[in-house]
C-alpha cells in the first residue's frame, strides 16, 4: 500500500478546487442554514444558475464571460422567487420540501432533451472558457508548486482566484453578520415572532437572505465549471448539496471559518478513505472467506455511505461541528 | 418517566441498525457479486430497446426497459436471453461468428408499448455484419404515430397509468404522512424505505425463487419492521435526547443518503426485474390494454388503500392515531399511549412503503434509487392533501399519480416530475394547510 502516495493525494485534495466551490457554496448555504435558519436543499440549484449563466453568454449571446455573473444573479433572483415566495411564509420543512425539489427539477429541465438547443441536454455547455484561460498568467501544461501541492498551471490560476473569492466571501460573510442587517437575521433565526414585533418584515429579510446566499452558491458553481471546462448537469444533483451541508455541518454552523475549514477537511477525509478503499480493491475484490467484502466498483457508494453515516453522527453527537457554540447551533430555535 | 440513554448508547444502537440492516440483505451482496459471470465470452449481440415518440414531426428516443430479447440460431436454438436495463441496452454473449435470428417478446414490453413495425420484431443477424466482436441490433417501439390509436384511447391509457401510480403514491404517502403528523418528523428517508420493499421481494424473489404472492406479505412486515427498527434505533432516541424536528429532519437526510448509497452497494446500479409475472398479454377491456398482473395490483391496492381508510376512521387505534396526529399533548391527556402510537404509526409506515416498493416494482423496474425518485411525488401528495392528515395523503397521493401521468400527454416524460412540483408551489401559494389540513397561524 502506497500510503505515501495517498497521504499526498489527501493533502493535495484538501486545498484543492473541489474544496474550494464545496467551501464558496457552503459559505452561502451557512447564510441561509446557519444564520438564518431556513433549510435550504436546493443549494446546488443555486450553483448551477451560476455555471450555466457563464456558459450561455459564452456560447449563446457571445458577449464577456463577465456578463455571466449579471445572468446568473438573475437567475438566482427568479430561483428565489420560485421557492421562497410560496415557504417563506410558512414552517421551517415546507422549504425544505420544496428546495429539493425544485433543485431537481431544475437538474431535469436543463439535462431535457427538449430544452437541449437552450442548455445542451446531457452534454452540457462546454467550450466556453476560452477568455477566462487566455488571462491566465501561468502556463497551462507546466507544473507548478512543491511537495504534495505540486499542481498544472491551468489548475494553478483556478485554485489562486478560487482561494481570492473565498475570503472575499468570507470576509463579506463576517462583516455581513455584524452589521444591524445580521443581527436582524439572527434574530428571524432564534425567534421570529419576537423579530416580527419589533416592526420588522421577517418575509423580506428572509428572502434577502435567501437571494445573497444564493448569489455565493452561484459562485461556486461559477468555479467548478472555470475549472471543468464545461458544465454538466449531473454535477447539479441533490447529493452536491448534502455533502456541502455536510461540510458544513462538519466546520460548524454560524461560523465562517466553518464553512472553510469543513470543506477542507470534508474532502481530506473523503479523498483518503476513496483513497485507502481503492488500494485495497486495485488487485481484485476483498474477500473474507467466500464472502465479497468489497469491490472496486462499489468504493464509490461506500464512500458516499460514509457521508451520510457522518452527517448523521455529526447532528446527533456534536451538531456545533468543530468551531460552532452549541448555543448558535439553532436549527431548531424556536 | 422517560429514561434517558447517554451518548454512548446511542452509538451502539446506530451500529445495532447497521449491522441488523447489513443481515437482513446480506445474503443479497452475496449473490450479487456471482452474477457478473454472465458477461464473459467472446462475442456479444446488444440489442437495444427504443422507444420513439414523435414530438412535432422529430422522433424522440427514450430508453425501453424491461424487454425481453432471445437469441437463437437460425435452427432454433436458444443460444441466450436477456432483458434490457435502464439504459435499453440488453448484452447477450454469443459463441462465434454465426448467423443468428433477434426476437424481441412483444408482451414483455412495459407500459403496453408495441413495436413500430410488428413485423420487425425478429431480426436476422449475418454472420457478415459482426465487423467487431459485438453487433448491435436496434428495435424501434412507438405509442404515438401508431394507426388506431386515437386521442381517447391514448388518454384512457394514460388515465390507468395515473391510476396505478396513484395508488402507489397514496399507499406509501399515507405512513409519511401520518409519522409527519405523529412526530413532527419530515422523513426524507420515507423513500429509501420504499425500496426497501422492491429490494428485499427482489431478493426473495430471484434469488430464492419464491413467487411474489407467497413472499409479499412476509416483504410487507420486514418493511414495517424496518421501519419500527429506524424508530427505535434513531428517531426515537433523538426525541429522548430533546433534538428538535428540524435536527431530526437533517438526520433523515444523512439516513436516507446513507441507505440510498448501502443499497447501491449491495445492488448495483442497474435496474432489475422481478420474476414473477414478468410476461404478461394484455387484456383488452374496451380500448385499455391493461395486464392482468396490472389489475391485480391495481386490484388489491384499492383494497388496501380503502381499508385503510375505513379502519383509520372506525376503529379504536385508527382513532387514537389521528388523535395523536391532530395534537400530541392533548391526545397522551386523554389517556392514549403516544409513544406506542407512534411505534405502530412507524410500523405501518414501513409496511406501506414496502407494500408500494412491491407494486412498484411489479410495475416498473427494480433499482436502488426508485424510492428517492418517487418522494418528490408524496411530498406533493401530501402538502396537497395536508402535511400531517391520513385522509389528505389518500387523496392527495392519488390525485398527483394522476395528474403526472395525465400531464405527459402535453409533456415530455422526462419531466414528468416537474407538474407535480408546480401543484407543489401552487397548493402551498393558495392554500398551504392542503385540502384536509386545518388553517393554522404559522407567520
Amino acid at each position: 500500500m502506497d500510503l505515501i502516495k495517498i497521504i499526498e493525494n489527501t493533502l493535495r485534495a484538501s486545498i484543492g478546487v473541489d474544496a474550494i466551490y464545496f467551501a464558496i457554496a457552503a459559505l452561502g448555504l451557512n447564510i441561509h442554514f446557519g444564520y438564518t435558519g431556513m433549510l435550504n436543499f436546493g443549494q446546488a440549484a443555486f450553483m448551477a444558475c451560476g455555471s450555466y449563466g457563464l456558459g450561455m453568454t459564452a456560447q449563446y449571446f457571445g458577449v464577456g464571460l463577465w456578463w455571466g455573473i449579471p445572468l446568473g444573479i438573475f437567475f438566482v433572483i427568479i430561483l428565489a422567487l420560485i421557492v421562497g415566495i410560496p415557504t417563506l411564509r410558512l414552517r421551517a420543512d415546507y422549504l425544505a420540501i420544496v428546495t429539493i425539489a425544485t433543485a431537481e427539477i431544475v437538474r431535469l429541465f436543463v439535462r431535457s432533451v427538449k430544452l437541449k438547443r437552450l442548455f445542451g441536454g446531457t452534454d452540457g455547455i462546454t467550450n466556453f472558457s476560452r477568455q477566462y484561460r487566455e488571462l491566465s498568467p501561468f502556463n497551462p501544461s507546466k507544473k507548478y508548486g512543491f511537495g504534495p501541492f505540486t499542481y498544472t498551471g491551468y489548475s494553478l490560476y483556478t485554485i489562486i482566484i478560487g482561494w481570492v473569492l473565498v475570503g472575499i466571501f468570507s470576509l463579506f460573510t463576517w462583516q455581513l453578520m455584524r452589521s444591524p442587517w445580521g443581527r436582524v437575521v439572527k434574530g428571524i433565526r432564534e425567534d421570529e415572532d419576537a423579530v416580527r414585533s419589533l416592526g420588522k418584515n421577517v418575509y423580506a429579510y428572509k428572502m434577502q437572505a435567501l437571494v445573497i446566499g444564493g448569489v455565493i452558491g452561484m459562485f461556486a458553481g461559477m468555479v467548478l465549471a472555470l475549472d471543468r471546462g464545461s458544465v454538466q448537469p449531473d454535477n447539479y444533483s441533490r447529493m452536491v448539496t448534502f455533502y456541502i451541508l455536510t461540510a458544513l455541518v462538519l466546520g460548524g454552523l454560524a461560523k465562517v471559518a466553518g464553512s472553510v475549514v469543513g470543506s477542507m477537511l470534508f474532502w481530506l477525509l473523503f479523498v483518503f478513505s476513496d483513497n485507502v478503499l481503492r488500494e485495497i480493491t486495485r488487485n481484485g475484490p476483498l474477500r473474507i472467506g467466500d464472502f465479497t467484502v468489497i469491490q472496486s466498483t462499489q468504493v464509490g457508494a461506500v464512500n458516499y455511505m460514509f457521508v451520510g453515516i457522518g452527517l448523521m453522527l455529526l447532528i446527533v453527537f456534536r451538531p456545533q461541528g468543530l468551531f460552532g457554540n452549541r448555543q448558535e447551533m439553532a436549527l431548531d430555535g424556536r | 418517566m422517560l429514561k434517558r440513554s447517554g451518548p454512548d448508547v446511542g452509538h451502539i444502537w446506530l451500529k445495532v441498525l447497521l449491522a441488523v440492516i447489513c443481515s437482513i440483505v446480506a445474503g443479497l451482496g452475496l449473490a450479487s457479486s456471482s452474477a457478473s459471470a454472465a458477461d464473459e465470452g467472446e462475442f456479444f449481440i446488444i440489442a437495444s430497446v427504443q422507444n420513439q415518440l414523435l414530438v412535432n414531426d422529430v422522433p424522440e428516443r427514450t430508453p425501453v426497459a424491461g424487454a425481453t430479447i432471445k437469441v437463437t440460431t437460425v435452427d432454433g436454438m436458444l443460444i441466450g436471453e436477456g432483458i434490457t436495463g435502464a439504459d435499453g441496452l440488453c448484452k447477450i454473449a454469443v459463441p462465434t461468428r454465426d448467423n443468428y435470428l433477434i426476437d424481441i417478446d412483444t408482451s414483455s414490453l412495459p407500459n403496453g408499448l408495441t413495436l413500430i413495425d410488428a413485423a420487425k420484431a425478429q431480426v436476422k443477424v449475418d454472420q457478415g455484419l459482426f465487423t467487431t466482436n459485438t453487433k448491435r441490433v436496434t428495435f424501434f417501439t412507438g405509442d404515438s404515430g401508431i394507426a388506431g390509436s386515437t386521442e381517447l384511447e391514448r388518454i384512457l391509457q394514460r388515465l390507468t397509468d395515473g391510476i396505478r401510480l396513484g395508488i402507489i403514491i397514496a399507499m406509501c404517502s399515507v405512513g409519511l404522512s401520518l409519522i409527519i403528523g405523529t412526530t413532527g418528523l419530515t422523513n426524507f428517508a420515507h423513500g429509501e424505505m420504499v425500496t426497501f420493499g422492491a429490494l428485499v421481494a427482489f431478493f426473495f424473489n430471484v434469488y430464492l425463487d419464491i413467487p411474489i404472492l407467497i413472499c409479499g406479505p412476509l416483504v410487507i412486515l420486514l418493511g414495517g419492521c424496518f421501519g419500527l427498527l429506524i424508530n427505535w434505533g434513531i428517531f426515537a432516541r433523538l426525541t429522548k435526547r430533546g433534538i428538535g424536528s428540524n435536527s431530526q429532519l437533517v438526520v433523515s437526510l444523512g439516513l436516507s443518503l446513507m441507505l440510498i448509497n448501502f443499497y447501491l452497494f449491495l445492488f448495483g446500479g442497474r435496474t432489475k426485474q422481478l420474476t414473477s409475472f414478468s410476461k404478461q398479454v394484455n387484456l383488452e377491456i374496451g380500448p385499455i390494454g391493461i395486464t392482468p398482473r396490472d389489475l391485480t395490483t391495481a386490484i388489491l391496492g384499492v383494497i388496501i388503500l380503502l381499508s385503510i381508510a375505513f379502519s383509520l376512521q372506525k376503529s379504536r387505534l385508527g382513532k387514537a392515531i389521528r388523535a395523536v396526529s391532530d395534537n400530541v399533548q392533548l391526545a397522551s391527556a386523554t389517556g392514549i399511549d403516544t409513544q406506542k402510537v407512534i411505534r405502530i404509526v412507524w410500523f405501518a409506515g414501513g409496511a406501506l412503503a414496502a407494500t408500494g416498493g412491491i407494486f412498484r416494482g411489479l410495475d416498473e423496474q427494480v433499482s436502488f434509487s426508485m424510492g428517492s425518485d418517487l418522494i418528490f411525488l408524496m411530498f406533493a401528495g401530501i402538502t396537497l392533501g395536508g402535511l400531517g392528515s391520513a385522509y389528505g395523503a389518500l387523496v392527495g397521493g392519488f390525485f398527483i399519480g394522476i395528474f403526472v401521468e395525465m400531464s405527459s400527454l402535453f409533456f415530455p416524460s422526462e419531466l414528468k416530475v416537474a407538474p407535480a412540483l408546480f401543484i407543489l408551489i401552487l397548493v402551498l401559494i393558495i392554500r398551504p394547510q392542503g385540502i384536509f389540513g386545518r388553517s393554522q397561524r404559522v407567520g
